[in-house]
């Protein structure tokens, strides 16, 4: 590499420059915004400070907002790591490398599809009467009508598992590429030690993927406080308030139900400020 | 054991039917007349129509979602190459004391909640007079694109063989000749499925599209999204046309984004 050249300024400088400008002025108008009392019926406004911030803490619909995404983000990670890794590791147990192909294919359409599509596609396969998801259960029971959409016990797992159903098998491809990367030294002498196959993953292969594992469980739950979507077309929130997350709640409080643009500001900014923080510790204990 | 690995392989079957099926299943319905949509039973067997299918690519909403989705996310991953990939050739090949906080605040553009970049994006657009414009679309798609294909091509330059690219320098190639003539092409195969990732990745977007547009620039998952807000009183059938077509567009990267995570993992392991 040349010591001395102007291309490491000319290429990232401009680069940096237009990043910073998009994301430093949303953010910092966010912040503003949430220091207001900006209505979308109206165009004055003045500034309330921390009141937004106060009747936040008092809102009733907001702290279950807060604790359905809670749920939501532990549902969806624990799920898809757990159904990535057992098929990961089952991929890499009893199928041969064209079938490992063919699985791998198909295990990466779903995550490819618009969460919208996504989302259509289960609310049509999980419809009560004519739904392909709750046929199984209406032959079995001799037409009795379960609907795991309107019922607040299930809806959020309903959900979810779209979710799971694109990243899970997804992440099943790569874990299955990350055990093919593994020297086969160790495996071979675990085997000569008899011990059983799944021994073999619990005790050896899984924990020398520890790091990528955490790295992949990292990516998992930045994706997951997307979940606005498949929420938004599958059921708004409902019923009820059961599967109302804050980017659903801040929605539905800023355009849908009273056009509170800076009261819904004002938990985007409490977002922000809780999941910058998260990350950014996670990220410097995994890099660590 | 063999009863173990039957079992493994049956759940393995399951999970690959599973992963296509409700798709297929999509697609099938959306050749369907309403009358054999809704059926207790599934049915399998139908009379197939285009109906559906023609409404849909003749209705002028979808076409203009269809446009604008092309357009929005085009030429937002057109910017995001421009000014992504010099960038991340820089870092990867040129570090500085700077480049890991470089890389962690492309990454970190990831952790902001869409909802907190929409909401005063909105105001300002509307402030601007761009609110509802293909314009401000593209802008915002553009932090998206530039950071993801940042951050996925930074190892894909650091893939390149040193060597290589020094053997240029000692045959007299300038900086920026290397990164046009030896850096870009040896790694394309990488690259490529980076920006189709950032494709797919904006393609699919919908809490920012939905709050930046009322009519003029609505994407297609818009369009799709409010064809389903009216109910029982869309035939079942357009829907289910209406999720092919803005299926298809992603589906069309399949091989793309295949082959790339198969050379990203290649790479590990050399």
């Amino acid at each position: 590499m040349p010591r001395r050249s102007s291309l490491p300024v000319t290429f990232v400088v401009p680069t940096l420059v237009v990043l910073l400008i998009l994301s430093m002025v949303p953010t910092l108008y966010a912040i503003v915004i949430a220091l207001q009392n900006r209505e979308l019926s109206s165009t004055a406004y003045s500034y309330v400070w921390f009141s937004n911030f106060v009747d936040l803490f008092f809102d009733r619909r907001f702290l279950n907002a807060v604790w359905v995404s809670v749920k939501w983000e532990v549902v969806t990670v624990v799920a898809t790591m757990a159904v990535a890794i057992g098929l990961g590791v089952l991929m890499f147990e009893v199928a041969s490398p064209r079938l490992r192909n063919i699985y791998c294919l198909l295990f990466i359409i779903p995550v490819l599809l618009p969460r919208v599509s996504a989302a259509f596609v289960w609310k049509f396969a999980y419809h009560p009467l004519y739904g392909i998801a709750t046929y199984p259960y209406r032959l079995l029971t001799g037409g009795l009508i379960f609907d795991p959409l309107s019922k607040p016990a299930t809806a959020l797992f309903a959900v979810a598992s779209v979710d799971v159903w694109q990243w899970g098998l997804f992440f099943a491809v790569i874990v299955l590429k990350l055990l093919e990367t593994l020297p086969p030294q160790p495996i071979e002498a675990a085997r000569l030690d008899h011990a059983r196959r799944w021994q073999i993953h619990a005790y050896v292969t899984l924990p020398m993927l520890k790091a990528p594992l955490i790295s992949l469980m990292f990516v998992k739950m930045i994706e997951s406080l997307r979940s606005f979507d498949l929420i938004y077309v599958m059921t708004r929130g409902g019923p009820g308030v059961a599967t109302e997350t804050l980017d659903m709640y801040a929605f539905s409080q800023g355009f849908i139900e009273s056009g509170k643009v800076s009261y819904a500001s004002a938990m985007a900014v409490l977002m922000m400020i809780a999941t910058v923080i998260t990350f950014t510790m996670l990220w410097k204990r995994v890099q660590a | 054991m063999k009863l173990g690995r039957l079992i493994g392989k049956a759940v393995l079957a399951f999970a690959g039917f599973m992963a296509v099926f409700p798709l297929l299943w999509t697609a099938l319905n959306s050749l369907k007349n309403n009358v054999d949509i809704i059926t207790r039973v599934p049915r399998v067997v139908f009379t197939p129509t285009l109906a559906n299918i023609s409404y849909i690519i003749g209705r002028d909403s979808v076409m203009t979602g269809l446009y604008n989705s092309v357009i929005a996310c085009g030429v937002a991953v057109l910017i995001g190459v421009v000014l992504g990939l010099p960038a991340a050739y820089a870092v990867a090949r040129y570090p500085n004391r700077w480049a890991g906080d470089i890389q962690f605040f492309v990454l970190s553009l990831r952790f902001l909640p869409p909802v907190a970049v929409a909401i005063p994006l909105m105001v300002i657009w509307l402030q601007l007079g761009l609110y509802d414009t293909l314009a401000a679309l593209i802008v915002t798609y553009s932090l998206l694109t530039i950071s993801v294909i940042m951050w996925l091509a930074i190892p894909a330059f650091q893939a390149v063989p040193k060597e290589v690219e020094e053997a240029a320098f000692v045959d007299g190639y300038g900086a920026y000749s290397v990164f046009w003539r030896i850096a870009l092409p040896v790694a394309a195969r990488s690259l490529i499925g980076a920006v189709a990732f950032s494709f797919v990745l904006v393609w699919n977007e919908f809490l920012i599209a939905l709050m930046l547009s009322s009519s003029n620039a609505k994407t297609l998952p818009i369009v799709a999204s409010e064809l389903s807000q009216q109910g029982m009183n869309v035939p079942w059938g357009i829907l289910n046309a209406s999720v092919v077509l803005l299926s298809l567009p992603p589906l069309l990267f399949l091989g793309v984004l295949s082959g790339f995570l198969n050379s990203v993992f290649r790479q590990k392991k050399t």
